[in-house]
């Protein structure tokens, strides 16, 4: 069934149910992928979906409902459903359908043509093979993958507002396997193939990655001085991502509730958001609310500048929505999340934040993020691998050891800023970034 | 669903660009949560998934395609994609399919979808206003009544065509505990293979109070030491450690591809022999039980090691191919948009022979765990990580003054030889296992076990 054609029918019957205020979202994806393993394709698929939510308005209250089944009585019935639902929701200050930003930005996307299936696998056993000839040590059990993904988005409601977007991904990855006598590592690489990276550097990557856990040692128990590399920066400031989230702060969820113009990271911290940054592959101009987006300072020089924000949220707290209003899927409700979101760059380099770092620990993995470390307390303590730092330079790799704190002291005590933002794999619409920088005295427990 | 005829259709044409197998999997989902934040309902989600997944092989080589069109045209054009990526395209193959029926071992009587609404508002507000009436530190509560009513269909060119239902039902609730300058956390999360007469198992109060307890206990906790301790873990979710540090690497996922540290170890003591560990997916309603797995194959009971010696792989049809061993019902997946792998179903280490008095006896100083979070492995180093969610400090045989932000890390190898106590009281813990066929339910368990020395992560 044509989306119009679907549109049309649950309009058709919100209007039958006397229904006024009402919003459809909808997702469509197309995606395919390849897989190598040792010197030949080990699965290929692909896929196409797609899938429409309702929300609407009864009595004040949001109704919601979604489904993958394009036919008119399943159609129909997401309006009885979405209608349903919202007779027994209890929270009173939703905010009402949106009308409509008065101007949204014109994107410019990067240029997006999705991979052939015959371009996927040439590509994918490409990578294998400059893979296995990049370390002699490389294994059974190395792969190398290939995607691309590319997915629609359009919403439409009651007040006539109709917005559409588009995100396209192609991407590759190298995991190879190195074994050294009976040790064996991993390493992992991946790149957008709008980032131009060769394979062969990509492969390169990967292996010395591998290559370098092998014969890893470990550290003491104590407070070291801690690099933090850009990757694993991001991936703490996507977990604790959500105490930026105004309605965690209002629901007392949040550790940064109140302290909006207030100070709370050093004065070399700044933080933003930049929904259509510039060449970013994953760009919005408006919000799963449709409220137009635009780029805000978080966090600038170490002040807390503002909390993000959807409708309900700025309502209740008198301000404007920072058009943070995110639905990840079509099947989700409105949440608040960042979209391109990164600590800004210092004016390091990352050898020169080594030097100043002098003896420490340059952590370039973290792992187990998801269980080890809590939004709502801040505490973390995570598995963490790495290198040793030695008189300021890079020396032997080290594993099996935690780092821990709290990640609104960890704000705080950063001392220094990399120069180049490390952007991550994007997450929906949401993409997370962070040069590399340095801890001091963080707790560090080994053997 | 789709049906035999039009099955068979599917599958011929699957198969018509030269592939030795081919598969359907129908899925039709229907999840329901009702949500209560800050003392009011806030969230009703009702969400239809409908969609389809045709595989094929070619030996070890897979083609997998997917659609939510599921029209007779869409089925049909997902199917030819498949045969057009194994190769060039000859004519359909003619395949006769003979529907099975499989007993229903997990059977639900009160089914969610059906219930009143009012009912399932009720639970969760019981739930949510029991922990927020704990103790007056309990600032926020934040309480979620989860139900999945998940129908498949499978049909595959060996003449299998089958179809499954399977309900869950569960509770989570978490609590804030605040003092004005720091917030610390607790939650409870239990669930079932069942419809809504789980709540004749466990009550929403005690789901609530749990949550509280932990929340507060939290709150009054100092940071937990770090370095190397005797430890020990309680029953229930602290089977977490077997699920993540040796479950994984037990997935032909891993296994079949020489990616894992128990590759080539069948037969050999890998654990102390007081270490008996089983994954059964035919527990009658336990969370991570299923009549068939996701490839039609009934899941089973399979001892994963037996007295400390490795017994057996979990084994999806991709592994039994790369590996020549026998599938072992381990095959799971999300969803139609996920091909399936080799998962765990319900794991845990079984009974032991010590008592479980003598365990925290036996330790001089060390750590208890009493529940744990969720935690992570890497299967080709065994390398794990996981939380502590509440924990004490163990002095003279006595367990003391609750500690806060642990983490537990070690190998797999190591650590399944370092559990030198195994106590009697199993019990499971669950939870929602993600992996490269999407996220699905596990339950995890354990009696209490000692781990003689583990790295403790803290401050």
């Amino acid at each position: 069934m044509e989306l119009t054609c679907a549109k049309n029918i649950i309009f058709e019957a919100a209007k039958a149910a006397g229904l006024t205020e009402y919003e459809i979202y909808y997702m469509s994806s197309s995606s395919l992928s390849a897989e190598a393993l040792k010197d030949s394709l080990s699965g290929f698929s692909c896929g196409e979906g797609g899938g429409i939510s309702l929300r609407c308005i009864v009595d004040g209250k949001m109704g919601y409902a979604s489904t993958e089944l394009f036919e008119q009585g399943e159609l129909e019935d997401l309006v009885r459903r979405a209608c349903d639902n919202a007779r027994y929701i209890e929270k009173e200050d939703t905010a009402p359908i949106f009308a409509g930003s008065e101007h949204y930005a014109t994107l410019d996307l990067p240029e997006f043509t999705p991979l052939t299936a015959a371009e996927a696998k040439a590509m994918t056993l490409d990578m294998q093979a400059q893979v296995y000839a990049a370390h002699k040590g490389v294994t059974d059990g190395t792969q190398s993958a290939c995607i691309s993904s590319g997915i629609e988005i359009y919403l439409c409601n009651s007040h006539g507002l109709e917005l559409s977007n588009r995100i396209g991904l192609n991407g590759i990855y190298a995991m190879p396997i190195i074994k050294v006598g009976e040790e064996s590592a991993d390493g992992f690489a991946f790149s957008l193939c709008s980032d131009k990276e060769k394979v062969s550097t990509l492969a390169k990557k990967a292996t010395e990655e591998a290559a370098a856990k092998i014969g890893a040692g470990s550290v003491a128990s104590g407070k070291y001085n801690v690099v933090l590399a850009g990757s694993e920066m991001r991936s703490i400031l996507s977990v604790f991502s959500s105490a930026f989230s105004a309605k965690n702060a209002q629901m007392g969820l949040s550790l940064l509730a109140g302290k909006e113009g207030q100070k709370i990271a050093a004065d070399c911290v700044s933080i933003t958001d930049d929904p259509m940054r510039a060449g970013a592959p994953v760009q919005t101009h408006f919000d799963g609310e449709g409220v137009a987006t635009y780029k805000k300072d978080v966090v600038k020089d170490g002040v807390l500048n503002t909390l993000l924000y959807d409708l309900t949220c700025a309502a209740k707290a008198g301000v404007a929505s920072t058009g943070n209003g995110m639905r990840g899927s079509y099947a989700s409700q409105v949440g608040i999340a960042p979209f391109n979101f990164s600590i800004c760059p210092g004016n390091l380099t990352e050898d020169e934040l080594l030097a100043k770092a002098e003896n420490g620990i340059y952590v370039t993995q973290v792992k187990g993020l998801h269980a080890g470390a809590d939004a709502t307390t801040g505490d973390f303590s995570i598995e963490s691998e790495g290198f040793v730092i030695e008189n300021g330079k890079k020396a032997g790799y080290v594993r099996s050891f935690t780092i821990a704190g709290n990640f609104f002291e960890l704000l705080k005590s950063i001392d220094s800023i990399a120069d180049t933002v490390d952007w991550g794999i994007p997450g929906g619409f949401t993409v997370f970034g962070s040069p590399a920088v340095l801890v001091r005295d963080m707790s560090v427990a080994g053997k | 669903m789709i049906d035999r005829r039009l099955a068979e259709e599917i599958l011929g044409i699957a198969l018509s660009g030269g592939g030795d197998f081919a598969e359907i999997y129908q899925e039709l989902t229907q999840n329901g949560n009702v949500r209560m934040l800050d003392g009011k309902i806030e969230a009703i989600g009702d969400n239809v998934l409908s969609g389809v997944g045709i595989r094929t092989f070619v030996g070890t080589q897979t083609v997998y395609a997917t659609t939510t069109d599921i029209s007779r045209e869409g089925l049909i054009r997902c199917a030819k994609s498949v045969a057009e990526a194994v190769g060039e395209v000859k004519g359909a193959v003619s395949l006769h399919l003979c529907e099975r029926v499989f007993p229903n071992i997990h059977p639900v009587t009160t089914v969610p979808a059906s219930a009143d609404m009012k009912q399932k508002i009720d639970l969760v507000k019981l739930a949510c206003n029991t922990a927020k009436d704990y103790h007056k530190s309990i600032v926020q509560v934040a309480g979620t009544l989860l139900t999945v009513d998940h129908s498949i269909l499978v049909a595959n060119s060996e003449g299998l065509y089958t179809t499954n239902r399977s309900i869950r039902t569960r509770m989570a609730v978490n609590a804030v505990a605040s003092n004005g300058t720091e917030n610390q956390s607790g939650s409870c999360s239990p669930g079932r293979s069942m419809g809504l007469e789980v709540f004749d198992l466990f009550c929403p109060e005690d789901i609530g109070t749990e949550a509280a307890r932990q929340a507060v206990v939290n709150l009054n906790a100092d940071y937990c030491p770090a370095g190397k301790m005797t430890v020990a873990i309680e029953n229930g979710f602290g089977g977490v450690i077997f699920h993540e540090a040796c479950g994984h690497s037990l997935e032909a996922t891993s296994v079949a591809i020489g990616a894992s540290q128990m590759a080539g170890k069948l037969g050999q003591m890998i654990a102390n022999p007081k270490v008996t560990a089983i994954d059964d997916g035919t527990i009658p309603n336990a969370w991570g039980s299923v009549n068939i797995d996701d490839e039609g194959n009934p899941t089973q009971r399979n001892v994963l090691i037996e007295n400390g010696v490795l017994k057996s792989y979990m084994i999806d049809r991709l592994g039994s191919r790369r590996m020549g061993l026998p599938m072992t019902g381990n095959s799971r997946r999300q969803g139609y948009d996920y091909e399936p792998t080799s998962r765990m179903t319900n794991t845990f280490i079984d009974n032991g022979p010590d008592k479980n008095e003598d365990i925290i006896a036996s330790i001089e100083y060390g750590l208890y765990a009493k529940e744990m979070g969720g935690g992570s492995v890497n299967p080709l180093t065994g390398a794990f990580n996981f939380s502590v969610r509440e924990g004490y400090i163990v002095r003279n045989g006595k367990i003391c003054e609750a500690v806060r932000g642990a983490s537990l890390i070690g190998t797999g190898s190591q650590i399944l030889k370092d559990i030198d106590m195994v106590g009697q009281n199993l019990a499971t813990g669950q939870g929602m296992c993600g992996s490269s066929s999407g996220s699905v339910p596990t339950d995890v368990g354990q009696p209490l076990i000692r781990v003689s020395e583990i790295t403790v992560g803290g401050r």
